[in-house]
């Protein structure tokens, strides 16, 4: 552990938060800009993962173990998360048929 | 604490119960243990201390919001069996899910910790996205489910990035320690500001404030109406509960208050003025509930940057104002289903045409609630809208209030085109069925609200 620790603190801090605020920030443009479902789900898994590299970095620079225990609330939550998404991506398919977002019209306004 | 385990345990016992078949005994067995858990967090009102190592507390204002975010519960149920006779879905899964939200909704009343945060809000949620495309067949149901989805995980995001970067500053997710930071560093401090900002974001996505509302129409009107009668009600109560959790452990930064200040602007502008154009039902609610989302951040805006003593006041009327509501509209959304049976499925307005003719009763209640939510005297909405005008004065945010008072009256307007219509006579005779059930709930609802408004401090907060 410590091995992983000393490993981890061999980069400096500052480009670990360059690092997680690029990969949020492609995680958001793609959630903002891509058409297919399927991928926003994956972009919004980037973001969180994005969260979680940051969260380990912290914790291993902080010396505090709160943030890896985070972590693993985060992934536990997460793929509980997309559990339920693909299950109503999978239900609004057979309503439709496929998976652009653009035939989520229905409600407008 | 033993009410979490409750409604938790009492969720799994009615999944069970539905797999067994017994679909009549569903509604009353959690009925009785939702009681059973009030009666719970009511013998622990005065029990302050700190729960699983500090994440949780379980003070004064927490146990009244879990009371309150029960007691709606109870109704929703109650309109259940009704609303559940003739669909044909898996009756024990909606029950069992609304009470795992339940859950979340007390976690997120009571946390001190943002690991509780996240974890009440992600409880809260998750049932719900799956609740909202109850209705399988149905393509608005699915999108409204998906969408909720989507701009939820989003939300999420931001407010993980929110507590990411708070935590880069303490090295600790609890509350108490992220106030005593900012009472140790007062210089404007980026990382800070965006921190509090992310988590700011995630709460008003689920409080329904603009610029993050839009998923608050679609669902409401996608998903089926009682699970839109358990979003407008228990859900806000949950979201508004976390935010001033949120905003009372820290105590904003002049800067954030400011942005605080121009979202109730744009909240209470685009609620009501939108609303005036909605013809259906559902949708006029959701907007409905984005003004009220308005008035309760006005409330939460004065908490910032405050002396001690004076967050409780602000607790109290956000809890009378959430809860007085929430009755208003459990109870519209009962008679909207009933109006809406009687009119093969109809959802705008002109549903309720005839109704005064059929049911007086009803016609009564149901212009008692619209009276409440618009902020008319003699009801509880309108203590509540004053009561959140007086907190905003004392706090100096007066050109604030003014357009408060604005909106205010501006909204009655739309409530009133809808009581407009309970008076009007049917252009073809309809026939209102109504079951003794939901007849007593409205008829509790419409009482609770009157009662409520004319001794506001009955429940002894």
């Amino acid at each position: 552990m410590e091995n992983v620790i000393t490993a981890i603190r061999v980069v400096p801090l500052g480009h670990y938060f360059f690092l997680c605020f690029l990969l949020f920030a492609i995680g958001m443009a793609g959630a903002l800009l891509r058409r297919n479902i399927l991928i926003v789900i994956m972009c919004l898994e980037l973001m969180l993962n994005s969260v979680n590299l940051l969260l380990v970095a912290l914790s291993a620079f902080l010396g505090d173990t709160g943030g890896q225990v985070f972590v693993f609330f985060i992934m536990l939550v997460a793929a509980a998360e997309v559990t339920v998404g693909l299950a109503i991506l999978v239900q609004l398919k057979r309503n439709t048929d496929g998976v652009d977002i653009n035939q989520l019209n229905r409600l407008k306004w | 604490m033993s009410a979490l385990v409750l409604i938790s345990v009492l969720g799994v016992a009615v999944l069970y119960l539905g797999i067994f078949g017994r679909k009549v005994i569903l509604a009353p067995v959690a009925i009785i243990g939702l009681l059973a858990a009030i009666a719970l967090l009511a013998s622990g009102w005065h029990i302050h201390h700190p729960l699983l190592e500090g994440m949780l507390r379980f003070d004064r204002l927490a146990t009244g919001f879990g009371i309150g975010m029960a007691a709606i519960t109870v109704l929703v149920f109650l309109f259940g069996p009704d609303y559940y006779a003739r669909k044909e879905w898996h009756v024990a899964e909606q029950y069992a899910l609304m009470l795992f939200s339940l859950v979340g909704g007390l976690l997120m009343a009571s946390y001190t910790n943002l690991l509780m945060l996240f974890l009440g809000y992600e409880v809260l949620s998750i049932p719900l996205y799956v609740l909202a495309g109850g209705k399988k067949r149905s393509l608005r149901s699915s999108e409204a489910s998906l969408k909720y989805f989507l701009l939820g995980s989003f939300a999420t995001a931001f407010m993980l990035m929110g507590i990411a970067l708070l935590y880069s500053l303490t090295g600790s997710f609890d509350t108490g320690k992220l106030a005593a930071y900012m009472a140790a560093h007062a210089a404007p401090n980026m990382m800070l500001n965006f921190g509090l900002l992310f988590v700011v974001l995630g709460l008003a996505f689920k409080a329904g404030i603009v610029p993050f509302h839009f998923w608050k129409p679609d669902v409401y009107q996608g998903a089926p109406t009682l699970v839109t009668t358990f979003m407008a009600t228990v859900v806000l109560m949950a979201a508004i509960a976390g935010f001033y959790r949120f905003i009372d452990a820290t105590g904003m930064p002049h800067a954030l208050a400011t942005v605080l200040a121009l979202l109730v602007l744009a909240t209470l502008l685009v609620g009501n003025v939108i609303a005036l154009r909605q013809t259906n039902f559902k949708r006029l609610m959701a907007y409905s509930s984005i003004s009220h989302s308005g008035f309760l951040l006005l409330a939460l805006l004065t908490d910032t940057g405050f002396a001690e003593g004076h967050g409780a006041a602000v607790g109290g009327t956000l809890l009378y104002y959430t809860f007085t509501y929430s009755l208003a509209t459990t109870g519209l959304f009962i008679l909207f289903t009933i109006a809406k049976r009687a009119n093969q499925g109809a959802e705008h307005n002109g549903i309720f045409k005839g109704l005064w003719h059929a049911q007086p009763w009803l016609a009564l209640c149901a212009l008692a609630l619209l009276l409440s939510l618009a902020g008319i005297p003699l009801t509880a909405g309108f203590i509540a809208k004053y009561q959140v005008f007086l907190l905003a004065i004392g706090a100096g945010w007066l050109k604030v209030m003014l357009f408060g008072v604005l909106m205010a009256l501006l909204g009655i307007y739309y409530y009133i085109m809808v009581a407009r219509e309970l008076f009007a006579p049917a252009e073809q005779p309809v026939t209102f069925a109504v079951a003794p059930l939901n007849w007593a709930v409205v008829t509790l609802c419409t009482l609770a609200v009157l009662a409520l408004g004319v001794w506001p401090h009955l429940p002894g907060l």
